[in-house]
């Protein structure tokens, strides 16, 4: 310190030192202002920021001495910087000197014994004077920093700083005029005009009023763009001199000025010196430090309890006591807990946990695999044999246990990459789901169908058989009242009984088997057809009423031959003699064997089925015109049976795998149902006419809705062998099959008026009686016309009845 | 349950014993209690012949051993069984066998003579003895019902005779010239003739008819032929008509019936009871021709016979079971009782005229059955005489059981019949 020159960056290295209370950085600086030119003048500006700089630092004990000035720490710090102030704003370089060595003395002092704040009176007294000096130029410097930039920027003509800078520095010169220190810092002094638009004085001579209230007059001849022209050619400092308008003239900047200028226009700091990347200096720190920041005793309104929180608390306890305010609900310690799965359903997670399935885990070691293992884990001779014979995968242990005597001799595991790959692959390949598995009970997949007990009535037991016939009993046909049965017979006869009590009224012999018979629907007449060989034959069976027994055999004989014999493709031919009078009266002759013979409705029609394939294979006959034709130029396929629709005028024609349903007004193909089976054998209509069922040699009965599909409803397999007659009641809800296996199927198939509704099918009861002869089980059914009774006619050469 | 408290007792003066409770074994039969009561009478009187007894406990046969008994009609043993007994009839003996040409279709007997129709379209008179008296052709079918007109006193008798030709004819029978003769040929339904019924003041007979129609006919001869209704002149007919006698129009036709009527008779002076296929009964006022009542049940019945006695109606139908009505319920299809034995259609079924719980019944499983209404589980007596279907039977006042069947036979077996507890 006191190998310093007494220099004026050493007093500025003072005050640094004063204030920061930071030797190192002092130091520096002392440095560099050592280096830097020893021109006062030069450095003026930089000390000037510098000390504004450190001002900013020292603001904190600078605010405490302006707060106490009785204090003596910061007199003394501030006799130190007013002292350096003052010499500072001498501009001449020669009072320095003396000034010096009465700081250094003071300087000496007030940093040894700060506390003190020992002085002598002189001192004391230049300590008043610099602080008010010292107080009038900061501020000044300030602003005229602040003007310069201020001049850059927004004054783009020229103006001379120097003229500003000396103004600046002239009432520094008279610290006498006490009312000087009063005035506003901020005012510019050079003229008192204020901060007021400078055109206002261009028709004035002057242009405001210096300190002292003289007119500051505009120079007396205005430069005009000639003279602007020549000092732009001429004058070398054109580009550094600016006009300022506020006194009206131009200035012409200094070298410092013009660097200042550019250091601001490159964004850079304007002190040279100044270095913003300097360490922060950290005044608070963390560590606690033993000495308290300040020495300042604590406020004795620390110690006095105060008014307005004595009041704010009264008013809080009034307001607690008036039970404004409610006291603060005590705090729940008890820590609530809560089922977070309470609300959630129960089955979602018992579904959850069905769903998971848990990564396998690994056994946990046993005895085993310890490295002394009691010895019954050891395996013995013949263990180990068959631990070495079994197949890897089979192994119970993976390993063979080992004893060691202590863990130090345990080997390395040798299978460690393989049993960690194992287990791997085992969290790897394991199933991360389980299958869902539909746990459905085979029952409930049957539909609900009512039971047959609630179906009733329906036949269920074997009344009465009908005795007589001799060989297969091919088929049988009931008589419209219910009263006579007729069947036919391959003995060459056919049977007329009495229904109820199984007694053969009347037994006709024809000249072969009877294929076919059927009774003639309308009861206004007494006609039995039935086909024997190639022949249909009619007869009049004279059982029921007389008169319609008459009024039948009136009928046939009143036919008169039309004129013109129309060539037909049979022969109706009148009985006559005898065979008359056993009942026969017209019999057909057709070209080939006749299979099938049915009745209209009405009983004026009936349709007859050639055994043959060829193109004639259906014919229909009219009684009353006695006239047959045949309704099908093309054979489409072995016609099994024919039906007429109960109702309207359709014709169903089963053929071996289809039935055709065929209008017969129309004349055209309306329907053609696809049956499901092999070989259709029979055929039968609903009495209601939008239903068919449909027997097949392959054991199958299908069920056909015609407003449904094409296709059957219904398959039913209930027989074993082949089906060969089926019939549907005319009242009940009832249809029965027939099959060779002996046995008859009946049942319950409801037919609801509302369309929506399927037909139910429900079988009811397998009826059994009829011995299987010669493969040849139950070969026609047949329900009464009114009662739920069946017919059922069998190869053992008897017909039954189930009541 | 080793011992049943009982105490005896019979409406019958004759076999009375003390009334004193006896204790007596569960396992005893209907033979055991018999011999005890013989033993009490043996010890009562010195003369007393040996009498089998038939027991009743609440109206109900005994039909097997007492406990069993007890058990199956949950009779409380806390008191004193009261057992009534009487004395058992003795099993119906066969006496006679007619032979028939073909089916007997039907039979009705009086005290001297027996009427059967057959199916070879005659009418039979026999005597009560089974002789052979007198065959009535002239039916151009099957007979199907027969009854009497007149059942006794002079020697000319009226009779009739129903058949499949549609017709029934009223013959006169002159049993001392042994003659019949047609007197009235009655005509106008237009299906078979199934049944025919003579009311009891023996002036007017109803029929039933496959036609669904009942017609009421008078049964009194007269001279003159109805006019026939109508004009169709054929030749076989004018045949009919002067084999058959005098035609004869009904007085009144019922109808009502859905089906056939199988059965029909007399519950009453004006009251026509008819069976029907249409599962019914009907009752009908003849008076004024309408329908009073209808008994519905569930199957075709076949047959329907009513006692006067016990005024019940019993029907018999395809389902086998014979069963009880009450005809003087309203609409009602009241069941009192079902007797449940027979494996066949039950044909024929007639009440005892003597007896108000007795009636026999014949079934197409070839069996002739009598039945006690107290004993409704099993009939009293099995008559299996019979190779083939029972078609008709018929019970005499005199005790004599008729039934023909389809084996061409008519057999006759004498049953008497305790004497009911009334007329004890």
């Amino acid at each position: 310190m006191m190998n310093f020159d007494l220099s004026v960056p050493h007093v500025l290295f003072l005050i640094f030192w004063c204030s920061m209370h930071d030797s190192e950085l002092a130091e520096k600086m002392s440095k560099k202002g050592k280096n830097s030119s020893r021109s006062a003048k030069l450095k003026r500006p930089i000390t000037d920021t510098q000390a504004e700089e450190d001002e900013k630092f020292a603001c904190f004990s600078e605010e405490t001495s302006h707060v106490d000035e009785d204090s003596d720490l910061s007199d003394s710090e501030e006799s130190v910087f007013s002292g350096l102030e003052d010499s500072g704003s001498d501009s001449d370089e020669e009072s320095f000197p003396e000034l010096k060595l009465e700081l250094d003395s003071g300087e000496g002092s007030s940093r040894e014994d700060e506390p003190d704040g020992s002085s002598g009176g002189e001192g004391e007294k230049v300590k008043k004077d610099l602080k008010k000096s010292k107080k009038k130029l900061q501020p000044k410097s300030q602003t005229l920093s602040l003007k310069k930039v201020a001049n850059e920027e927004k004054e783009g003509e020229n103006g001379n700083l120097e003229p500003h800078s000396k103004t600046a520095q002239q009432p520094i010169s008279v610290p006498k005029d006490e009312y000087e220190q009063d005035t506003s810092d901020e005012e510019d002094i050079r003229n008192t005009v204020g901060n007021i638009p400078m055109e206002w004085y261009k028709d004035y001579p002057h242009i405001g009023y210096d300190l002292n209230g003289k007119k500051i007059f505009k120079p007396i001849r205005n430069k005009d763009e000639l003279d602007e022209f020549l000092d732009k050619m001429e004058s070398p400092d054109y580009w550094r001199t600016v006009h300022d308008k506020v006194i009206g003239s131009d200035i012409k900047l200094t070298d410092e000025q013009v660097q200042l200028v550019h250091r601001l226009q490159k964004g850079q700091f304007g002190d040279v010196n100044f270095n913003q990347y300097e360490p922060a200096v950290d005044f608070f720190t963390h560590e606690t430090m033993i000495h308290p920041v300040t020495n300042r005793p604590e406020d004795k309104r620390s110690f006095i309890p105060s008014l307005i929180e004595k009041e704010k608390v009264s008013k809080l306890v009034h307001a607690i006591k008036m039970g404004w305010i409610k006291p603060r609900r005590p705090k729940e310690t008890a820590p609530q807990y809560y089922d977070l799965w309470a609300k959630e359903d129960s089955s979602a997670i018992l579904g959850r946990h069905k769903m998971h399935v848990p990564a396998p885990k690994m056994k946990l070691p046993g005895h085993e695999e310890s490295y002394n293992p009691p010895p019954e884990y050891l395996f013995s001779e013949e263990e180990k044999l068959a631990w070495e014979q079994q197949e890897p995968e089979e192994r119970k242990l993976k390993f063979i246990p080992q004893k060691f005597s202590s863990l130090r001799t345990v080997p390395g595991f040798s299978r460690f990459i393989q049993d960690r790959f194992e287990r791997c692959l085992d969290l790897y390949l394991c199933p991360r789901q389980r299958k869902m598995r539909v746990n459905v009970d085979p029952e409930d997949l049957i539909p609900k169908l009512p039971k047959p007990k609630d179906l009733q009535p329906f036949p269920t037991t074997l009344s009465l058989v009908y005795r007589g016939h001799t060989n297969l009993v091919r088929c049988i046909s009931m008589s419209p009242s219910g009263q006579w049965l007729a069947s036919g017979c391959d003995d060459c006869t056919v049977k007329l009984w009495e229904v109820s009590t199984a007694r053969c009224l009347k037994t006709i012999k024809v000249e072969g088997a009877v294929k076919s018979i059927a009774w003639n629907p309308n009861p206004a007449f007494s006609l039995l057809a039935f086909s024997v060989e190639q022949s249909v034959i009619l007869l009049n069976p004279f059982l029921g009423d007389k008169i319609v027994s008459n009024a039948t055999d009136l009928l046939i004989s009143s036919y008169v031959e039309p004129e013109e014999e129309k060539s037909q493709s049979v022969k109706w031919v009148s009985s006559e003699g005898e065979e008359f009078n056993q009942g026969f009266r017209i019999t057909i002759r057709h070209p080939k064997h006749v299979k099938q013979v049915t009745w209209h409705g009405k009983g004026d029609y009936f349709a007859s089925v050639l055994l043959d394939n060829g193109n004639m294979q259906v014919l229909i006959h009219q009684l009353s015109k006695r006239r047959s034709q045949c309704p099908f130029n093309k054979a489409k396929g072995l016609v099994q049976c024919v039906s007429f629709h109960p109702l309207r005028p359709f014709f169903f024609v089963a053929t071996q795998r289809y039935v055709r349903v065929y209008n017969l007004i129309k004349q055209e193909l309306t329907k053609k149902l696809v049956a499901s089976c092999k070989w259709i054998s029979s055929m039968d209509i609903h009495p209601g006419g939008d239903n068919i069922i449909c027997g097949s040699y392959d054991s199958k009965l299908t069920w056909f809705d015609l407003d449904l599909s094409t296709k059957p409803y219904k398959v039913l397999r209930h027989h074993k062998k082949a089906l060969r007659g089926v019939a549907f009641h005319k009242h009940y809800p009832l249809f029965a099959s027939s099959s060779d296996d002996g046995s008859i199927i009946v049942c319950h198939g409801m037919v609801y008026n509302d369309l929506l509704q399927n037909p139910l099918i429900v079988p009811v009861k397998v009826l059994k009686g009829h011995e299987i002869t010669r493969d040849l089980g139950v070969l026609d059914v047949l329900f009464h016309p009114t009662q739920p009774w069946v017919f059922s006619s069998g190869a053992d050469s008897t017909i039954r009845l189930y009541t | 349950m080793a011992q049943v408290q009982a105490r005896f007792f019979t409406k019958n003066k004759r076999y009375s014993v003390d009334d004193i409770p006896f204790s007596i074994p569960a396992s005893s039969q209907t033979q055991d209690l018999s011999n005890v009561i013989n033993k009490l009478l043996e010890s009562k009187k010195d003369d007393h012949q040996h009498v089998e007894f038939d027991f009743l406990i609440r109206e109900q046969f005994l039909r097997m051993s007492l406990g069993k008994h007890i058990e199956t009609e949950n009779i409380s043993t806390e008191d004193v069984l009261e057992i009534e007994y009487i004395e058992k009839s003795i099993a119906p003996q066969p006496e006679e066998c007619m032979m028939h040409d073909d089916w007997v279709s039907a039979v009705d007997a009086t005290a001297d003579w027996i009427l059967s129709g057959s199916y070879d379209k005659t009418a039979r008179i026999w005597t009560s003895e089974g002789k052979a008296v007198m065959t009535i052709g002239g039916h151009l079918d099957v007979v199907k019902d027969v009854a009497w007109v007149q059942r006794d006193g002079s020697t000319s008798l009226l009779l009739l005779s129903a058949s499949m030709d549609q017709t029934a004819v009223l013959w006169e029978w002159n049993s001392e010239k042994r003659k019949v003769k047609a007197l009235h040929c009655c005509r106008g339904h237009s299906g078979s003739v199934e049944s025919i019924a003579v009311d009891s003041s023996r002036t007017k007979f109803c029929s039933g008819s496959w036609d669904r129609m009942l017609k009421v006919w008078s049964a009194v001869p007269s001279e003159e032929e109805d006019v026939a209704e109508e004009v169709s002149s054929s030749r076989s007919k004018k045949q009919k008509t002067e084999q058959c006698g005098l035609t004869r129009t009904p007085l009144m036709t019922l109808s009502g019936h859905n089906e056939a009527v199988s059965s029909v008779l007399w519950s009453d002076t004006q009251e026509v009871c008819s069976a029907s296929w249409d599962h019914t009964i009907k009752v009908w006022d003849v008076e004024t021709g309408s329908l009073k009542s209808t008994l519905t049940g569930s199957k075709v019945f076949n047959c329907i016979s009513y006692s006067p006695l016990c005024r019940r109606l019993a029907s018999g139908s395809v389902d086998r079971h014979i069963r009880l009505w009450d005809t003087r319920s309203k609409d009602g299809s009241l069941v009192q009782l079902s007797l449940t034995s027979h494996t066949g259609w039950v044909t024929a079924v007639k009440w005892s005229p003597t007896h108000p719980q007795q009636l026999v019944s014949g079934s197409l499983d070839n069996v002739v059955k009598l039945w006690d209404t107290r004993s409704c589980k099993a009939p009293l007596y099995d008559m299996s005489a019979h190779d083939d279907k029972v078609l008709c039977v018929d019970w005499t006042e005199q005790g004599l059981l008729l039934s023909g069947g389809a084996d061409n036979k008519l057999y006759a077996f004498r049953y008497l019949s305790p004497p009911s507890d009334d007329g004890a």
